[in-house]
């Protein structure tokens, strides 16, 4: 799914010395993995998510998600690949307020062909248990529920990369238990996640664990507990959040 | 992202900001209603001007001759006319111009005292011809008009307008009754049917017509006109009858050019140009006005949109973070702006209408809304939405999204 290879991100000061945030960086992630990236901040771990995530590109190296370079691509074709490749979900949700639950499911269908399929944003918020708030706006909703409205958005498109940001970051354990529930069961239909955190317990639904250090991968292992938890859990989507 | 999406996504994000929205629309709607009023006030008031003008003359097919040069200005009175155009000219006009069907002289000075017992008016008195009714479409409403024995004969009658008929003879009967014009006594014989108002605005009914011989001999004593209508067989043939005429005349006359004509010749279109084209030039330059108002609304929508862009940064990092290229947040912001100045000037063109009504019934003058007006300015408004919004949407397309998404 992912493969980096040498990649390098470079800030320019102000003064014009660089400030190197990922030095030379090579993984490959495969299809359906769920790994956790954690490391400190200024570590680069949000450089990297970024060049990811198609939000910026590297200053050296190659990247190629689902067997296509994108590291030269231009602005509208990051646009495209994000649009129908990757679904963010953020440690601030990042709802439209003042706007419903089912329109911010919604938004990302705007910028594919065709019509907004009303019906499948329905679907996709009942899959994620908040069909009875779909009309509700998102300022009436709980910051589990908005997690819940952001990776129903995540999923609007279909994109078979969702990335992650500290997704219970902003949340209590109980709603952050089940927001990882609910990533967890995307994982198994599926799904490559990459997710941001320095959450212990979150780590533990992910199967491997790279850690960054001052722009280097520090260290890239498996996580034993993984195979525990993630398959045979069979826990539906809780309806509380 | 297609334009139906765009214009819904457009109208729903203005909808969640009524106050905003109502305040960027204001501008371009109080621009476009000053617009379409001012142009279409304009254009009514064009169109009576031109209908009181067709009242005046009556009909169109005839050139109109005047004693005077070209420096020679305004209504002539009986010590302002120069003595140049006689009867002779006329029968010559009448004989020599194969364009020329009639000719029809008149006399007149608006400076004459009527009197009918106590009471006192000053009409115009006009000096016809038996022709004058036919050639300037006049009817008679009540009596008869001036006739060829009348004009030969010199008589001393008169045919009244409707004003002289209030003025003189209230609640009487006018026909018979004797007035006097300076002293000399006049029988009314008819009077004329109601003309309405001229260009000017004023009543063209205050008028005592009496033959020309007898306005030249026993009246004005002069023997000099101050107009002479040729009517003529063909309208379009206006401007050659016009030449021919000012040919026979310096020749009459023995003006060799470059000496000044002593007369003037004019077709009714070039007075009626003359005078509604001071209307329309004072039109154009309120509708200019109208239009820089238009585009300071569009400034209005600019400054506006730059806040909105700002407050929306999280917005536009989201939307770019799901898919949404520079191209799309561009054109969401330019539709906004398209949008809601449409809307604007919609509501503009609404008002402006409605003024429209209620200025031209108050004036009571025949509604004349300017489509023209209308369809340019819902066009000026969407293209002010457009190039005021471009530069809010360049900034707004250009914002970086990971900066967005972290504020």
């Amino acid at each position: 799914m992912i493969e980096i290879h040498g990649i390098s991100r470079i800030y320019m000061r102000e003064d014009g010395t660089p400030v190197p945030a990922l030095r030379d960086v090579s993984f490959s992630i495969g299809r359906g993995e769920f790994v956790t990236v954690r490391g400190a901040s200024g570590s680069g771990k949000s450089s990297l998510l970024n060049i990811l995530g198609c939000l910026d590109t590297p200053t050296a190296g190659t990247y190629r998600l689902d067997g296509e370079d994108v590291s030269g691509y231009t602005d509208e074709q990051r646009s495209n690949i994000r649009c129908h490749k990757i679904g963010f979900v953020f440690q601030s949700f990042n709802l439209l307020p003042r706007t419903t639950a089912v329109e911010n499911v919604e938004i990302p269908a705007l910028y594919v062909g065709g019509r907004v399929d009303r019906d499948r944003a329905l679907d996709i918020l009942g899959r994620v248990g908040l069909a009875e708030r779909a009309g509700h706006f998102v300022s009436e909703l709980s910051g589990g529920e908005q997690q819940r409205v952001a990776i129903a958005r995540a999923l609007m498109n279909d994109a078979p990369l969702l990335l992650a940001d500290e997704p219970t970051g902003n949340l209590d354990s109980a709603a952050g238990e089940s927001i990882m529930r609910l990533l967890a069961e995307l994982h198994r239909e599926g799904r490559t996640i990459v997710l941001v955190t320095h959450d212990d317990g979150v780590a533990a639904y992910a199967q491997r664990e790279l850690l960054i250090r001052d722009g280097l991968i520090a260290s890239d292992r498996p996580l034993p507990g993984a195979s525990a938890h993630a398959p045979d859990s069979t826990a539906a989507v809780p309806a509380s959040g | 992202m297609n334009l139906a999406k765009t214009t819904k996504l457009a109208l729903l994000s203005l909808s969640r900001n009524r106050l905003r929205s109502f305040l960027m629309m204001l501008g371009v709607t109080v621009g476009i209603a000053s617009l379409t009023a001012l142009a279409s006030v304009g254009e009514a008031t064009r169109q009576e001007t031109m209908r009181r003008f067709k009242r005046m003359l009556g009909t169109f097919d005839m050139v109109i001759i005047e004693p005077g040069g070209a420096s020679t200005r305004g209504m002539p009175s009986l010590a302002t006319v120069e003595p140049v155009l006689k009867f002779a000219d006329a029968a010559a006009i009448a004989a020599e111009i194969p364009a020329v069907r009639q000719v029809s002289e008149m006399q007149f000075a608006i400076d004459l005292d009527v009197k009918y017992r106590d009471k006192a008016t000053s009409p115009s008195v006009i000096g016809v011809a038996s022709n004058w009714t036919e050639v300037r479409g006049e009817e008679i409403a009540a009596g008869r008009g001036i006739t060829p024995d009348d004009v030969a004969s010199l008589a001393r009658v008169a045919v009244i307008g409707q004003d002289v008929v209030t003025n003189l003879f209230p609640g009487e009967n006018p026909l018979g009754q004797t007035l006097r014009i300076a002293d000399v006594p006049f029988q009314v014989q008819g009077i004329l049917a109601s003309r309405g108002v001229g260009p000017g605005g004023a009543s063209m009914d205050n008028t005592v017509v009496i033959p020309v011989t007898t306005a030249s001999r026993r009246l004005f004593n002069r023997d000099y006109l101050t107009a002479v209508i040729a009517q003529l067989r063909d309208p379009a043939q206006s401007a050659s009858a016009i030449a021919d005429i000012s040919a026979l005349l310096r020749e009459r006359h023995g003006i060799i050019p470059p000496v000044e004509d002593d007369f003037r010749v004019s077709s009714p279109e070039a007075q009626m140009t003359q005078v509604t084209e001071v209307g329309s030039t004072l039109t154009k330059v309120l509708v200019g006005v109208a239009v820089i108002a238009t585009l300071i609304g569009g400034t209005v929508i600019m400054s506006l949109m730059l806040i909105a862009v700002s407050e929306r940064r999280r917005e536009i990092g989201i939307r770019r973070a799901v898919g949404a290229s520079r191209r799309d947040i561009m054109v969401q912001f330019l539709i906004e702006a398209a949008v809601v100045a449409l809307i604007g000037g919609i509501v503009g063109v609404l008002i402006g209408v409605a003024i429209t009504l209620l200025i031209t019934m108050l004036s009571e003058l025949s509604p004349a809304i300017m489509w023209s007006a209308v369809g340019g300015s819902v066009l000026l408004s969407a293209g002010i939405g457009l190039v005021f919004g471009l530069q809010p949407a360049w900034r707004a397309a250009n914002i970086d999204p990971i900066e967005a998404l972290r504020s």
